[in-house]
């Protein structure tokens, strides 16, 4: 269930953001050379999936597998929960899906020829490398908990509900709570990467698998204290 | 070959936002990794979630500073 929540919500995060890519660039330029970019992308993204997938299943041994994996998505996680954070204490501007369609629209100017270079690269270009994240979160949490097909049932699932709707508003998601996303996907990744790779290191966890939802406690907790610290004000 | 720079870029970004930061969290695990490989408690794992917690707080707030101080 938590494999499945944790690459569901992150790829839904990604999707978003390179659905605002490929619907600046086909709302501007038209839709042939920019859907062929995509196309391209999420191919070499499965491949991607396909290949580190399997060799992570099948190649690697379960103890160093969590270990290595587990120190990455622990440093992934941080990452995303340390963003979090100053977006909910306002230090850095919360993610604005209108202002990247904008920025992305500005980007190109000129007319599409038929066979559009600039709006094809540009839509490789997102999806692969917002694609990227995805990938990461898919093969590590699914190779890790030994759900692979969970996992990529997850990223799938939230590709194709993400394209789907963006299939019907044609414009930027922009009233989905990212922010708030990318938060519960930082403490979810980091309390998971944790888990796995602490077991990696050879140590267990009262209740096994559970002990994950008190870690998630202690990261989301210091993610608030960190909050409440940094909002509180400087005396003079 | 600026697609390649781009994509080598995004993936070190998948792990490294702060390189101070990171670095810390490498040593915590590393640490985390000399001792519960060694002493096999129960719930000891939680010393790690906790150290990697307080460096969280310490990180963040630290950076915030640091952007208050330079706008």
């Amino acid at each position: 269930m938590l494999t499945f929540g944790a690459a569901f919500l992150g790829s839904a995060v990604e999707s978003v953001e390179a659905l605002t890519i490929v619907l600046a660039v086909g709302l501007t330029r038209g839709w042939r050379s920019p859907l062929y970019g995509t196309l391209v992308a999420l191919v070499s993204l499965a491949i991607l999936v396909t290949i580190f997938g399997q060799l992570i299943v099948t190649r690697v041994p379960e103890s160093t597998l969590k270990l290595i994996i587990g120190t990455l998505i622990v440093l992934f996680g941080l990452r995303w929960l340390h963003k979090a954070v100053l977006r909910s204490a306002g230090v850095i501007p919360l993610h604005d899906e209108n202002k990247s369609y904008a920025e992305t629209v500005s980007e190109m100017s000129g007319a599409a020829t038929r066979q559009d270079w600039i709006g094809f690269t540009i839509a490789l270009k997102g999806v692969f490398l917002e694609g990227f994240e995805v990938v990461f979160i898919v093969v590590a949490v699914g190779g890790t908990s030994g759900g692979l097909p969970i996992a990529v049932a997850g990223g799938l699932l939230a590709m194709i509900v993400v394209a789907a709707i963006g299939l019907v508003v044609r414009k930027p998601l922009a009233r989905v709570p990212e922010n708030t996303l990318k938060y519960a996907v930082g403490v979810i990744l980091t309390s998971l990467g944790t888990f796995w790779a602490a077991e990696g290191m050879g140590t267990t966890w009262p209740l096994d698998f559970v002990s994950v939802l008190g870690i998630g406690a202690v990261y989301f907790g210091a993610s608030r204290v960190a909050v409440m610290l940094i909002r509180r004000p400087v005396p003079a | 070959m600026k697609f390649i720079r781009a994509a080598a870029t995004e993936v070190v970004g998948l792990f490294v936002g702060d390189w101070l930061q990171t670095i810390v969290s490498i040593a915590i695990l590393g640490f985390g990794w000399l001792v519960l490989s060694r002493i096999h408690v129960d719930g000891l794992g939680f010393v790690v979630v906790v150290a990697l917690a307080v460096q969280l707080i310490y990180a963040t707030t630290l950076e915030a500073r640091d952007r208050v101080r330079r706008s």
